[in-house]
């Protein structure tokens, strides 16, 4: 068996491109969803029925189905039902933004679930209003909570990012699958972008962890 | 614009097979991945310091990867490196496998090592064999930990088979990806996949959630 | 008010207005009645010691003080006015009230000075820097100086409720309500806890007090109130109801506690 990582190196720009692709698009949907998720979860945990109901059927949807097929009609179905085309890097901002932002309210509203009544008593009792109780005492120790299911879902965001090659946006995935293609090498080029992957991931695992321990006593009363 | 909703009925024996295929793979998969789970929990806990870091390397290694990644690895390099053929199904089974077997193994190991040391310690007090004290005093109060864990893992398998359909394994998605470029009937075809996807995967999400209150612990 | 007539005139306060009434109320969970028509005062400068076993609606009665529950029937009057149902002007009758915890309820992510400041800062709109002033004082005043800056999960249960304490205090309440404040203590930090509440006491500070620190109840209440089944059993001064129950449930409620009289 010849092994030749020749593609690789010459094709180091093309790829990193796609790694910077891959990074660029796990930032920007995981800020996206971070903001819609949060949202939906404070609205879930404190708003009326009327809209927590549409909310956890939202929610809910997007945990039953795959972020492929969320992906694959955004790009294709949705400029047909509607008239409005979305590039490619568009589409799956919008379908990767939409599918984590259900994980995260369901991550918040348990964070804000999960602060024992006292503290809300405790903050009442000084004198409180309901939404600086919500705002000083409960989304505080809710976020600090929430910081180890927060980081699984960056790290889940990065690998989704890898679905949107059916969808040809040029990130790493689409990217090595070109240059695997081209040079016949599929070998040295998919364990390249394993390991890119690997390296890429691993830090956001371990980093996580290790920010949730430093703080982990402020969010437990 | 004219939607023709007749096309997925047409088709609706090639959609059913693609069900199949779909359960069929999130079934094998999860069989195997239990007891690969175990495996490597046990690697993980063994007393040789290179098999733990083995088993630690495994969990890692494939948690930490895009799964799509994987699939096209194991389609592409797997072969060469290991010489055999295998089919799509079996290739997408592989790749499935690993990647679950590490989610499992770290779920049984959060689980065992949840249980207090005291309640470790009491059993082997008591006179029992470490054996004794896993499988009586440890496993079925970890069992609590594991069981919602377990349900989780199996609603993002199901689908997560759908990642397999790029290497053309006849699953729902591939099955219904496929009918589309024959009939061209995106819209109807895609929205008729996702509402496949989701009467399969609803339940199940309600299900997983109901087992969390039932079994799961706070804290 | 017939359960606190004329045998009380020469109770603690009585020449003064009450600052908390309590008449005839009524709570309900559900179906289930937590508190069944109770009636009582507390006075200026009291300290109102409430007791009586497990469930029987001590720290409910202590919520309805300061309008964390809602009640059914019957009325709480603070300071000659029923409390107010809406919410905003509920808030306004908590700042006056000061409440402590059995499992303290520290904000675990503020520092204790913080915790202390953090009433006047939020809930006054005081200044940071002029409310972290007051906060330090009164740190100084339950003897925790040097804790300031730690977090509560660094401090010890007793020093934890000592910081709670301050807490309460720095909204200068007209009455402390405190809530079995030594339930989740070592037996070592217990006294430091009551050592601040009775020095509290001493300094005049009204103060209603669920406790199973028969002893605290005997020397430094000045009414106890014992409870059962949601419902008054007997009340009076503390010589009265230790030394001389009237009331069988009383009896067998101390005896179980092994209390033998204030011997020791
Ligand atoms: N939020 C609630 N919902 C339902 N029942 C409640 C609630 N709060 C209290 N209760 C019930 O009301 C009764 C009185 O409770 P309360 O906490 O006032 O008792 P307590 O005298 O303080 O007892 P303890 O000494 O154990 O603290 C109990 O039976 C309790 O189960
Ligand atoms: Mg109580």
């Amino acid at each position: 068996m010849d092994i030749d990582f020749s593609p690789v190196l010459d094709n180091w720009r093309f790829l990193g491109f796609g790694l910077m692709m891959t990074i660029v698009l796990s930032v920007a949907s995981m800020a996206a969803a971070s903001v819609v998720g949060a949202s939906i979860g404070i609205a879930r945990s404190y708003g009326p029925r009327p809209l927590t109901i549409p909310l956890a059927f939202y929610v809910d949807t997007m945990r039953a189905i795959p972020v492929l097929v969320v992906l694959v009609w955004t790009f294709f179905a949705f400029p047909i039902a509607t008239g409005i085309t979305l590039p490619p890097f568009w589409a799956a901002l919008v379908a990767l933004s939409a599918h984590i932002a259900a994980y995260i309210a369901e991550i918040v509203r348990a964070g804000i679930a999960s602060v024992r009544p006292g503290q809300a008593r405790a903050a009442l009792a000084l004198g409180m209003s309901r939404a600086q109780v919500v705002r000083k005492i409960i989304l505080p120790q809710a976020i600090v909570r929430m910081l180890p299911a927060y980081g699984s879902i960056l790290s889940i965001t990065i690998k989704d990012t890898a679905i949107a090659t059916v969808i040809a946006v040029p990130e790493l995935m689409r990217q090595s699958e070109t240059v695997a293609a081209q040079s016949f090498r599929p070998m040295e080029v998919f364990t390249t972008t394993m390991l890119v992957f690997f390296l890429l991931l691993f830090p956001v695992t371990r980093g996580v962890d290790a920010i949730y321990r430093r703080v982990a006593h402020l969010g437990r009363s | 614009m004219k939607l023709d909703w007749s096309v997925p009925w047409q088709y609706r024996w090639m959609l059913a097979d693609g069900v199949l295929v779909t359960v069929m793979l999130a079934v094998l998969t999860m069989a195997i991945a239990i007891p690969g789970g175990i495996a490597v929990m046990l690697l993980r806990q063994s007393g040789s310091r290179v098999l733990r870091a083995v088993g630690a390397a495994f969990v890692e290694f494939f948690r930490n990867l895009p799964l799509i990644l994987l699939v096209y690895w194991s389609f592409y390099v797997l072969p060469i490196i290991v010489d055999i053929q295998l089919s799509p199904f079996a290739t997408g089974l592989v790749a499935l496998c690993l990647n679950v077997s590490a989610y499992n193994a770290e779920t049984f190991r959060a689980g065992v090592n949840s249980i207090r040391a005291g309640q470790r310690n009491a059993g082997l007090a008591l006179g029992m064999s470490r054996w004794q004290v896993m499988r009586k005093v440890i496993l079925p109060q970890s069992t609590r930990r594991i069981l919602p864990v377990l349900a989780s893992t199996w609603v993002s398998l199901f689908k997560d088979t759908s990642l397999v359909s790029v290497i053309a394994v006849g699953d729902l998605a591939h099955n219904a990806l496929q009918i589309r470029s024959q009939t061209f009937r995106v819209l109807e075809m895609l929205t008729v996949m996702a509402a496949i996807y989701w009467c399969l995967g609803y339940p199940q999400a309600k299900l997983v959630d109901w087992i969390h209150r039932r079994y799961g612990v706070s804290e | 008010m017939s359960a606190v007539g004329g045998r009380d005139a020469g109770r603690k306060g009585a020449d003064r207005p009450p600052i908390v009434v309590y008449e005839g109320v009524v709570k309900r969970f559900g179906a289930f009645t937590a508190l069944d028509g109770v009636s009582a005062q507390v006075n200026r400068g009291e300290v109102v010691c409430l007791i009586g076993p497990s469930g029987s609606g001590k720290s409910t009665l202590l919520r309805c003080t300061n309008a964390l529950e809602a009640i059914d029937s019957g009325r709480v009057v603070f300071d000659g006015a029923p409390l107010p149902r809406r919410e905003s002007e509920a808030r306004h009758v908590r700042r006056r009230m000061g409440m402590v915890f059995q499992n303290f309820e520290l904000f675990p992510h503020m520092t204790a000075l913080e915790n202390v400041a953090v009433g006047r800062s939020t809930v006054l709109s005081e200044a940071d820097g002029t409310a972290k002033v007051r906060a330090r004082a009164l740190l100084a005043k339950v003897g925790l100086a040097d804790k300031a800056d730690n977090y509560p999960s660094t401090l010890s249960g007793g020093q934890q409720q000592r910081v709670a304490i301050a807490r309460a205090l720095a909204m200068d309440p007209e009455v402390m309500l405190f809530d079995e404040p030594t339930s989740a203590l070592d037996p070592e930090t217990i006294g430091e806890v009551l050592g601040v509440m009775k020095q509290l006491a001493d300094e005049g500070m009204t103060m209603v007090v669920v406790t199973h620190e028969m002893t605290f109840a005997r020397r430094v209440g000045n009414w106890v109130i014992v409870f059962d089944h949601g419902r008054i059993v007997e009340q009076g001064p503390p010589a009265q109801v230790f030394d001389a129950p009237r009331e069988v449930r009383t009896r067998e409620f101390l005896s179980h506690l092994g209390w033998g009289g204030d011997s020791g």
